[in-house]
């Protein structure tokens, strides 16, 4: 998208998104504006000068200046920063969400890679009869390969992690054993994946999967899940635990696993179309592994995106599906 | 409790209509002779069936180019023209029937009607039994030719002056005088108001379905039916129309009339339905970021110190529905200072 002429009045470029066409396409009165949210996106808050030596005035010229890209169609690829409204001013902290970090590892946390790693099929994760990267079979005793989540068969004790986000206020300045203010506590949180590779499930034996609230034109879902009935997702942190990247009083944490979707449990079609070969995984603990270490890999890079409904943090988590080629 | 959606409430909601023009000129060059030698043009496209030429605003072979109008010419079974010597009788006739039901339609035997020259269809009168037709392309004429707006000069003397002798068409005072009577849509009376004596009608506009109806009067003198003086010239053969429709295809008659063309214009319009949102921003509103270079290590690095207000800065609003699915966007030209001392309203407009 070009950028917006700023040379003159204020002027506002307004376009129906691709969601927004559909449901008016559609017309079963789906398409229908409630309500509105502001967005920040362009702004880049770190040119705020707070001690610009000309005072005041010029604190925010840079900010001011900044350039504004014309309105993109697609739903999901805009509105990815909201304002907030807080009736209070004299906040000074904020919350923000994390992934859970290398002290919760073994169950949730630092991901192989850079990514979170979802293993779609049995011959890729293993189970009682295959020898896979997961090796799943609970009674060998095996523990779990960090950062990586069992897409074949999240739940009945499976070996895959899991993925966590916890909320809170990440500063060192206010101890964790202090209680995060209720209003600022995020108890709803909206997560959008792509329906091709799979759906959320909880990160318990259960494995529950959640109930999908839409799917778009572009194949991405969305969950809205609430503290209130989604508690299997949804749980406070408990207080001054050491196991949270948040440094502060934490809020709640979001728990899930995500089951592979048939399509790339059963065929790599999707793959070939929007991954790629090549992804080496070697697992040293031949104990789990058995007879083979070396997982040669399709792989499909993708993102889930979790935002708080209530303050609008929002963080990418990235998310590589594979599926085994070759295992020697 | 921190919120990022405020609900509109009944009153933040409106709807408008409102009627956007464009004004549409096209020169009688760019139809003959700009892109090729005349009447062979890149931007003429001629079809197999004959039937009908098209006019391009480029070389119709480009991607870049635009359908403009169209244009044909038929004349009634009734017409003096009509017989076996004719040149493309049938399809002549069929042309003309084709656009007569459409703008005329039937009458109460179910016959087709007869293009009326003013368009008084009950009382008989004076016929348009032989025409030239101007289909204007959806993209000039949107919704509507606006009334009063057209105007078309024609060259009618000599034919390698194409602009010699010009009459002026108008549809004067059509926005105060115009017919409801057609199938079509509404229409108006075309005349001349230059070149000749007096204003005499000769032709017709129709504005919903984007069609000019010219009587051949337009080149026809007075002794043979017509409006003009002298020896007013259609074709290379000094033909007046009559002639010129026995003697030539329909694609030839288009030439023909094309280069007569000296320029052409009219506004278009275009019906907008508006559903205004105010998004009413109160002191309170907005004043705090989800931006992640809002905070570092979760402190709001525009606050010093919790006296201080927050700022946030708007640069785009987004309308949602229900549950929460992102329906439309709405981008600002520059960021919007908002903080608690101040309170603002956008206005986000969607045409539908």
């Amino acid at each position: 998208m070009a950028f917006l002429d700023n040379s003159g009045d204020i002027i506002l470029d307004a376009v129906l998104t691709d969601t927004g066409r559909f449901r008016l396409a559609k017309g079963d009165g789906s398409f229908k504006i409630v309500k509105f949210a502001l967005g920040d996106e362009e702004i880049n808050y770190g040119s705020y000068n707070k001690n610009h030596p000309s005072g005041s005035a010029y604190y925010d010229l840079e900010v001011l200046q900044t350039p504004i890209l014309e309105a993109f169609t697609n739903n999901t690829s805009t509105m990815q920063t909201k304002l907030i409204s807080i009736p209070r001013t004299n906040l000074l902290y904020l919350p923000v969400m994390m992934l859970s970090g290398p002290a919760e590892a073994q169950t949730s946390g630092s991901s192989y890679d850079g990514n979170f790693v979802v293993c779609v099929n049995q011959s890729t994760a293993g189970d009682d009869t295959n020898t896979g990267i997961l090796d799943g079979n609970p009674s060998t005793g095996n523990g779990i390969v960090q950062g990586f989540l069992n897409g074949y068969q999240p739940g009945g004790g499976s070996t895959g992690g899991y993925i966590r986000v916890d909320q809170g206020l990440d500063t060192t300045e206010i101890p964790p054993s202090y209680t995060i203010d209720a209003d600022l506590n995020e108890t709803q949180y909206i997560v959008e994946m792509d329906n091709r590779f799979g759906t959320i499930v909880t990160a318990d034996d259960a494995a529950q999967a959640a109930n999908v609230s839409f799917i778009d034109d572009d194949n991405i879902a969305s969950y809205y899940l609430s503290v209130t009935t989604d508690g299997n997702f949804i749980s406070n942190i408990t207080p001054n635990t050491t196991l949270s990247q948040i440094s502060g009083p934490r809020g709640t944490k979001l728990e899930f696993k995500i089951q592979a979707s048939t399509d790339l449990a059963t065929s790599t079609y999707l793959f070939e179309q929007l991954g790629n070969t090549g992804y080496n995984v070697t697992v040293t603990d031949t104990d789990r592994a058995g007879v083979y270490t070396n997982f040669e890999c399709y792989y499909i890079d993708s993102i889930i995106k979790v935002t708080g409904a209530t303050t609008g943090y929002t963080i990418n988590i990235p998310v590589r599906y594979i599926r085994v080629q070759t295992k020697t | 409790m921190a919120t990022t959606y405020k609900t509109f409430l009944n009153n933040d909601i409106t709807s408008t209509k409102t009627l956007l023009h464009e004004a549409i000129p096209l020169t009688g060059a760019l139809v003959s002779g700009t892109y090729g030698t005349f009447p062979n043009g890149g931007n003429i496209k001629n079809y197999a069936h004959g039937m009908f030429q098209s006019c391009y605003d480029y070389p119709y072979l480009s991607s870049s180019a635009n359908h403009i109008f169209d244009l044909t010419v038929g004349y009634s079974s009734v017409s003096s023209m009509s017989g076996a010597g004719s040149t493309q009788n049938a399809k002549k006739i069929n042309m003309y029937n084709q656009m007569a039901q459409v703008l005329v339609g039937y009458d109460q035997t179910g016959s087709i009607r007869r293009f009326d020259r003013d368009g008084n269809l009950a009382a008989g009168g004076d016929k348009l039994n032989e025409c030239i037709f101007i289909n204007f392309a959806r993209l000039l004429g949107k919704d509507e030719i606006k009334k009063g707006s057209f105007t078309l000069k024609l060259g009618t003397g000599s034919y390698a002056t194409a602009n010699n002798n010009l009459i002026t068409i108008q549809d004067t005072n059509a926005q105060n005088d115009y017919r409801v009577n057609s199938p079509a849509g509404e229409y108006g009376i075309l005349s001349c108001s230059d070149g000749v004596s007096g204003t005499p009608s000769c032709g017709l506009l129709f504005y919903q379905a984007g069609i000019a109806v010219l009587s051949g009067s337009v080149f026809t003198n007075a002794d043979g039916g017509g409006i003009l003086q002298g020896s007013p010239v259609m074709d290379t053969a000094t033909s007046q129309f009559s002639q010129s429709l026995l003697a030539t295809a329909i694609s030839g008659n288009c030439d023909d009339f094309r280069h007569r063309i000296y320029d052409m214009s009219f506004n278009n319009t275009t019906e907008l339905n508006s559903t205004i949102h105010f998004c009413r921003i109160n002191h309170n509103d907005y004043n705090y970021s989800s931006n992640p270079t809002y905070l570092s290590q979760s402190k709001i690095v525009v606050k010093n110190n919790t006296q201080d207000a927050p700022v946030s800065y708007i640069t785009t609003v987004g309308l949602y529905s229900a549950d929460n699915e992102l329906l439309a966007v709405a981008k600002l030209s520059e960021p919007l200072k908002k903080d608690p001392t101040n309170e603002m309203t956008v206005r986000v407009r969607l045409d539908y």
